[in-house]
């Protein structure tokens, strides 16, 4: 079996050769390590105030161009570490003055929120997102009409960006576009999460328009990711936290569940598979993910308690689970055998009759390469099917 | 309506999340009394937030109601604590609060002050990425009772380390007790690392500063 059977084969509930092993690289730590690659000194150039404008404009002009590339390094390093698959991810940015960031630069995202840039101590670029720039009801509403041309821009580049990476590297390893951020995340985090638990209490009415609108873009963006023809797509919101749902799962349903039932439909149209991803403790919204329609979860956060294991026994084979080595210790300073371990584990918690795929359970710049090599490793010699261990 | 019946409203609506109602509640509390019924009004929220961080805890109510209850408190307060006579308010203590260097998750931490607020705690808030010398200055400089740090990557909790390091060199240690949160921590790091206590959530944290504040 190649790559792509093997995960398809995953995805129908049937056994392949054997465990398929997703990548979830993204970040330029990561794929620099692996590639031996120097990092693009994009911070100093930044820090230089006679060079800081210019370089501004360079990248706003040549935004698409450093995604592409970005995610073109994820997937030459998911092939080199022997995934069978890896995401890809799109963000939509404008670098804009501002004297209140660090750098006098902050970047904005189509959506309303604003990141900065920071750099680890090798060099290599991170964005962090720090608050939403929609505190109020008239910003959020004055926003999404100024920004509808950068919408339909941003939607035209998504289906360009994914469809190219699949052109260039879908026959060395399976890219699956991930449609991210998600509904949720797109409505709480450009207005804030308190001035968001505000508004559902004080302006009900204004939630529901800022989740309906931002359902529609979801599905416009959903389409634009699935253009790229893979049969396998991602979408996802952070429902979880460490101890539990982020909202009542009553008042999840009834703010999200109509927005997520229109997501699965606009998939299954397509013809199309859908993995959701959340992080935290979801144990009680896995019964929701099935009425949604949702055909497969990744992550299962292990730092809020989430066990595979525990997983497959409450939804059974009614959704496919992609996940879930840890990245807080394991994948960043864990042992050759604990890893090997901790694999065999999953394995023998999830693999059996399939629907199964080995990843770590979120990106994170700490993870350790070698790590993810003894990953992929102990994958290959435990996760032969029919499973045995 | 009379003070004690005033006072039951005032934590039904915080109870029942009804903004309007606790505010205007507290108004009249304020309006009618003296300094005892600021008091008691001050009271009847830390109460009533003691039951809202008890529900959390049950797992009964979610982040969003915890949160907006605290807003709730937040603006109740906010018409109490000036009528407080000097002194009277945040005598329960001073407790520095921030998120390490290099990590900028609020949502746990912000729940932390606006609970220790609610309980009248004096909070200095750092915000987040906050670097080793500015926790251990404002420790000094507030002469702190307790050092909150909220923590959610694996990859900056060394942070914490660093910080108690600090505050040993500087003498400080002895009389700043350490007490740290969120999702990359455990009990068992905390201890490893010399913090004196962990918080699984922001109530129980606050239930423990409680404790220190007391003894
Ligand atoms: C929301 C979220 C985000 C938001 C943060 C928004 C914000 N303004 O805070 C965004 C999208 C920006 C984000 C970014 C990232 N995130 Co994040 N995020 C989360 C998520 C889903 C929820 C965190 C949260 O807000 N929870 C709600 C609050 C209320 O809970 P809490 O923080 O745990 O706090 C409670 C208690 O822990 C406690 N508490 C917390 N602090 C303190 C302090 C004191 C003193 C006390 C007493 C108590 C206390 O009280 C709180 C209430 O009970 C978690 C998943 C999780 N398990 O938590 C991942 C998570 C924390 N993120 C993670 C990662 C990897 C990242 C990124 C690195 C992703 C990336 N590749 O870019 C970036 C890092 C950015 C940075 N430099 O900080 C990982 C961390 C893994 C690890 N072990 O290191 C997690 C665990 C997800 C996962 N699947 O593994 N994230």
């Amino acid at each position: 079996m190649d790559f792509k059977e093997r995960i398809l084969t995953a995805m129908e509930h049937q056994e392949p050769d054997r465990v398929p092993v997703m990548g979830l690289v993204m970040d330029p730590a990561t794929s620099n390590q692996v590639l031996g690659k120097q990092p693009a000194d994009i911070g100093g150039l930044l820090n230089d105030p006679s060079m800081r404008g210019q370089v501004k404009d360079i990248i706003n002009l040549s935004w698409n161009d450093i995604m592409y590339s970005n995610f073109a390094d994820a997937l030459e390093a998911s092939i080199k570490l022997g995934f069978d698959a890896n995401w890809t991810v799109y963000t939509s940015m404008e670098v804009v003055e501002d004297p209140q960031c660090k750098t006098g630069l902050a970047w904005h995202d189509a959506f309303g929120r604003l990141w900065e840039m920071t750099t680890d101590d090798k060099g290599n670029m991170l964005l962090n997102y720090i608050c939403g720039l929609l505190t109020t009801e008239d910003k959020w509403e004055a926003w999404v009409e100024n920004k509808r041309p950068s919408f339909d821009m941003m939607i035209q580049n998504v289906a360009g960006y994914h469809r190219k990476l699949v052109d260039n590297y879908g026959d060395r390893i399976y890219p699956i576009g991930y449609a991210a951020p998600g509904i949720f995340e797109n409505s709480w985090q450009p207005i804030g999460f308190v001035n968001f638990s505000r508004f559902v209490y004080q302006k009900p009415n204004f939630v529901e328009r800022v989740i309906a609108f931002h359902t529609d873009l979801y599905l416009r963006y959903l389409d634009a990711v699935m253009q790229s023809g893979v049969e396998v797509v991602m979408g996802g919101d952070d429902l979880g936290q460490k101890t539990g749902p982020m909202m009542r799962p009553e008042l999840i349903e009834k703010l999200l569940g109509e927005s997520y039932r229109r997501v699965s439909e606009t998939v299954h149209k397509k013809g199309r598979k859908l993995v959701w991803h959340s992080c935290g403790n979801i144990y009680s919204l896995l019964e929701k993910f099935v009425e949604w329609g949702f055909d497969g979860i990744i992550t299962m956060e292990p730092t809020a308690g989430m066990e595979l294991g525990r997983v497959r026994e409450q939804v059974g084979h009614k959704l496919v689970l992609v996940g879930n080595l840890d990245v807080s210790y394991l994948l960043v300073r864990g042992s050759r055998e604990e890893v090997e371990a901790a694999v065999k584990k999953a394995i023998r918690d999830a693999a059996r009759g399939g629907g199964y795929i080995l990843s770590a359970s979120h990106s994170h710049s700490s993870v350790d390469p070698k790590r993810l090599e003894w990953m992929v490793d102990a994958a290959h010699r435990y996760g032969k099917y029919p499973i045995s261990i | 309506m009379n003070s004690d019946e005033q006072l039951g409203t005032l934590k039904e609506s915080l109870l029942g999340l009804d903004m309007e109602s606790a505010v205007e509640a507290a108004r009249s509390l304020a309006d009618g009394g003296g300094q005892a019924a600021v008091q008691d009004a001050v009271s009847a929220v830390s109460e009533a937030l003691g039951v809202v961080g008890k529900r959390f805890q049950d797992g009964e109510w979610f982040l969003t109601e915890l949160v907006y209850a605290g807003e709730i408190a937040k603006e109740v307060m906010g018409l109490l604590t000036p009528l407080l006579e000097a002194g009277a308010a945040e005598a329960a203590g001073t407790v520095v609060v921030g998120t390490v260097a290099g990590d900028l998750h609020d949502l746990g931490k912000n729940i932390f002050v606006s609970y220790a607020r609610g309980a009248g705690f004096k909070v200095v808030d750092l915000g987040v990425d906050v670097p080793v010398d500015r926790f251990v200055d404002a420790a000094r400089e507030s002469s702190a009772l307790a050092l909150g740090m909220s923590c959610l990557l694996t990859s900056t909790e060394g942070e914490i380390g660093k910080v108690i390091a600090e505050l040993e060199r500087q003498g400080l240690r002895e009389s700043v007790k350490v007490i740290v949160g969120g999702a990359a921590l455990t009990e068992q790091f905390a201890r490893h690392v010399g913090a004196d206590a962990f918080a699984p959530d922001a109530i129980t944290g606050l239930d423990t500063v409680k404790k220190w504040s007391a003894s």
